[in-house]
C-alpha cells in the first residue's frame, strides 16, 4: 500500500529507525558499544524528525498530498541467529543504504512542499551516510584481524 | 492502516465556562454533536439562554478592571502556561478536531499548530503593545501615545476550524488586557471546551475567559449587549454582512467580520506542474474544501491546448486518487463534509453545475469510502471543466470539494476574471516568472495572495486579510492589526510647570 500522507511517512521513518535500532542491539553481541551507540542515535533521529513534523505542520501545507512512497521498497533485512559479526556489519551497510534511499526519496518528494520536513530527512540521510563509512571501516578492520 | 484511538469515547454533556466555573445550562434546547465520519453522537451542546449569555458578559465585565491592571508580563505568563499545556495536549486536541469536524489527522495537527502559534505570538505583547513618544512637540511639551484595552470582546466561531479560528483573536485580546467570551460553533464545540479546560488549568483569573454555547440566539444576545466592546466573527457573508456587521454598527462595536470566498488559483504555462499539483490538491480538497482560503476556480492561462490538457488531466487524475475516509485513519487524505446538511447543499451545487452546462469530469457524489462508515457526510472530489464566469458554481461559495476549471487567454484576462468576483479573500498564481507574480499580486483584489502557494494562510504575526464581500471591518485578526483592534490609542500631551 503506497503512502501518501505525511503522518504515514513519519510513521514509516519511525518504524525504520526502530527496526534498525533493534538490528544493532541484536548484532552488538560481544563487539557491543559501537553498535549500541548506533541504536541510541536512532532515537535522536526519531525525535528530530517528529520535532520537524509537529513543529511545522500547518493546515496550509500539502500534508496529505506530498508523498507517494511504497513501504515495500524499504523492507529491512533481519538478523539470523549465529550470523558472523562481519556478515552482520555487511547487512547493516545494506540496511543503512536502504534507509538512506528512503530519506532521500521522501525529501525529494516533499521538497518545497513541506517546509522543514525535507530538511530533517536530508539531515538524517547525511548522518547515515557518515554511519555507512564507519560501518565499512569496522568491516575492513574486522577482515584484517 | 490502524485507526488512531478516539479521545472522545462517551457522549459528553457540554457546559458553559463562566467566571472560572463549569456551569450547567438551563437551556431546554440541546443539539447533538455528531462525528461526521461515524455518525456517532459525541456530545450534547446546550443552546444557552440570553440570561446565561448575560451571566458570561457580566463575569467578563467584572473581571476586566483587575485583568487590565495586571502587568503585561504577568498576563503573558498565563499565556506561557497555556502554551505549555497546549503542547502537552497537542495530540488529544488534534484528534478531537478530527472527531468533531471530520478533517484528516494531518490537517488537525496543522490546525492545532496554527492555534498554538497565535498564543506564542501574543506572548510578545510587552513589546508589541508599546506606544511611542516625542519630546518637545513644542518647547518643554512632550507627547506620547499609550495603547489601552477596551473591555469585553467576543468571538462567534465557525465550524470549519473549530479549534484554531477562535485563537486568531482570543490570545491577542487577553494579552492586551481585555476579557473574552467565545461562542463555539454548536456543530463542533468540543475542542473549544478542551481549550477552556486548559485555560482554567493555566490559572487565568475567573471571568477573564468564558465560553458560552449556543446558536443564533446566543450570538444575538452578545451583539445586543452594550457591554461588549467588539465582536469577531468568521462565517458566511450573508450573516456577517447583514447581521453581525450591521448590528455592530448600530451598537457602536468594533468588528472583524470574515465572510465567504470564491478563490481563484491561476496556473501560468510556465508553472512547474509536478510541484503545482499537490498544492492544488491541498487547496481544493484539503479540509474537504471547507475553508475560506480553499481553491474554488482553477484558471489555466494561455492558448496552448496541450498545456491545458496536460494540467487538467494531471489535476483530475490526482483528485480521483484521493483516499476518502475517517480522518483518524492515517492513510486517509480527505475526510467527510462536516454535516449532512452541508453535503445536501454541496450536492445541490453539483446539480446546478450540470444544469448550467459545465462538464462534470470527476463525479464525487458516490465516493468510495475506505472503511465501513455510513456515507451520510461523504462526498468525493468533484471536478467540472468548461466552467464560465456566469455559472453559479463559478460565482458562489460551495464550501465543499468541488473544483471548476476555466481558461483565460492571458494573464491580463485572468486578473480581470479574478477581480470580477464579489469576493476577495484569497488568490494564488503558479508561475516561474517573477514579473508575472508581481503583476498578479499588484493587480488582484484579494486580501491574501499566494505565489506558488495553494493556501495563502497568513502566519500569526501577519494579519489575516480579506477584501470586498469576504471581509467587513477595518483591522484584521492576527498580528499587529489584532493588537490595534483590541486596544484604543490614548494620546497624552504633557507639560511640567
Amino acid at each position: 500500500m503506497v503512502l501518501h500522507t505525511t503522518t504515514e511517512v513519519i510513521g514509516l521513518a519511525k518504524s525504520l529507525e526502530e527496526e534498525s535500532a533493534n538490528f544493532y542491539r541484536k548484532a552488538a553481541g560481544a563487539a557491543g558499544n559501537t553498535l549500541i551507540a548506533l541504536a541510541d542515535e536512532n532515537k535522536k533521529y526519531i525525535a528530530q524528525i517528529e520535532r520537524a513534523y509537529y513543529g511545522v505542520i500547518t493546515d496550509a501545507l500539502e500534508g496529505c498530498f506530498s508523498f507517494s512512497i511504497d513501504p515495500a521498497e524499504y523492507t529491512l533485512a533481519t538478523l539470523t541467529g549465529g550470523m558472523p559479526y562481519t556478515e552482520a556489519l555487511k547487512k547493516a551497510v545494506a540496511m543503512e543504504e536502504k534507509i538512506i534511499s528512503f530519506y532521500t526519496e521522501a525529501a525529494r518528494q516533499s521538497e518545497s512542499l513541506m517546509a522543514d520536513i525535507p530538511r530533517a530527512f536530508r539531515m538524517v540521510a547525511r548522518k547515515r551516510t557518515e554511519r555507512v563509512t564507519r560501518l565499512r571501516t569496522l568491516i575492513s578492520e574486522k577482515e584484517k584481524t | 492502516m490502524a485507526i488512531l484511538d478516539e479521545p472522545i469515547k462517551e457522549v459528553l454533556e457540554l457546559k458553559n465556562y463562566i467566571d472560572g466555573e463549569w456551569v450547567k445550562s438551563e437551556a431546554k434546547d440541546v443539539l447533538n454533536v455528531i462525528n461526521p465520519a461515524t455518525q456517532k453522537t459525541m456530545a450534547r451542546v446546550p443552546m444557552s439562554t440570553p440570561k446565561e449569555v448575560q451571566q458570561a458578559i457580566r463575569a467578563a465585565k467584572e473581571a476586566f478592571p483587575e485583568w487590565r491592571r495586571t502587568p503585561p508580563l504577568a498576563r503573558v505568563r498565563c499565556l506561557f502556561r497555556l502554551r505549555g499545556l497546549l503542547e502537552e495536549n497537542f495530540e488529544t486536541l488534534s484528534r478531537i478536531q478530527t472527531q468533531e469536524h471530520g478533517k484528516t489527522i494531518d490537517e488537525s495537527r496543522g490546525e492545532t499548530r496554527r492555534g498554538i502559534e497565535m498564543v506564542e505570538v501574543a506572548t510578545g505583547i510587552p513589546s508589541l503593545m508599546m506606544g511611542y513618544n516625542l519630546e518637545d512637540i513644542a518647547s518643554g511639551i512632550d507627547e506620547y501615545v499609550v495603547y489601552q484595552p477596551l473591555g469585553v470582546f467576543c468571538h462567534i466561531a465557525p465550524f470549519n476550524f473549530p479549534f484554531m479560528v477562535p485563537l486568531w483573536f482570543s490570545p491577542f485580546a487577553l494579552a492586551t488586557g481585555n476579557t473574552f467570551i467565545v461562542k463555539p460553533s454548536p456543530r463542533a464545540p468540543i475542542s473549544q471546551v478542551k481549550l477552556a479546560e486548559l485555560v482554567d488549568e493555566a490559572d487565568f483569573p475567573p471571568g477573564v475567559y468564558n465560553v458560552v454555547h449556543g446558536d443564533a440566539g446566543a450570538a444575538a444576545a452578545l451583539l445586543e449587549s452594550p457591554d461588549i466592546k467588539g465582536v469577531t466573527f468568521v462565517g458566511t457573508t450573508d450573516v456577517g454582512k447583514n447581521i453581525i456587521y450591521k448590528k455592530c454598527g448600530e451598537t457602536g462595536k468594533r468588528a472583524i467580520v470574515q465572510g465567504a470566498a470564491k478563490n481563484f488559483l491561476v496556473v501560468m504555462p510556465d508553472a512547474n506542474i509536478e510541484r503545482t499539483i499537490p498544492a492544488l490538491m491541498t487547496s481544493f480538497f484539503g479540509n474537504t474544501g471547507q475553508r475560506c482560503l480553499a481553491g474554488a476556480n482553477l484558471l489555466v492561462v494561455g492558448k496552448d491546448d496541450a498545456f491545458y490538457k496536460t494540467l487538467a488531466k494531471a489535476f483530475v487524475e490526482a483528485a480521483a486518487r484521493i483516499k476518502i475516509g475517517y480522518g483518524l485513519d492515517e492513510s486517509v487524505q480527505m475526510g467527510p463534509i462536516q454535516s449532512a446538511d452541508s453535503k445536501k447543499r454541496v450536492l445541490g451545487h453539483i446539480e446546478k453545475g450540470i444544469k448550467e452546462g459545465a462538464r462534470l469530469v470527476l463525479d464525487g457524489r458516490k465516493p468510495k469510502i475506505a472503511g465501513d462508515y455510513p456515507d451520510t457526510c461523504f462526498i468525493g472530489p468533484t471536478v467540472f471543466e468548461d466552467v464560465t464566469l456566469d455559472m453559479t458554481i463559478a460565482r458562489e461559495e460551495i464550501f465543499g470539494p468541488v473544483a471548476g476549471i476555466m481558461r483565460a487567454a492571458s494573464l491580463d484576462e485572468a486578473i480581470k476574471m479574478v477581480n470580477s468576483s464579489r469576493y476577495g479573500n484569497a488568490a494564488s498564481v503558479f508561475t516561474s516568472s517573477g514579473r508575472t507574480a508581481r503583476e498578479f499580486q499588484y493587480q488582484v483584489e484579494a486580501g491574501n495572495i499566494g505565489i506558488n502557494i495553494g493556501i495563502a494562510a497568513p502566519m500569526a504575526f501577519f494579519p489575516f486579510s480579506g477584501m470586498k464581500d469576504s471581509f467587513f471591518g477595518v483591522l484584521h485578526g492576527q498580528g499587529r492589526d489584532a493588537i490595534r483592534f483590541f486596544t484604543e490609542s490614548k494620546v497624552v500631551i504633557q507639560r511640567w510647570l
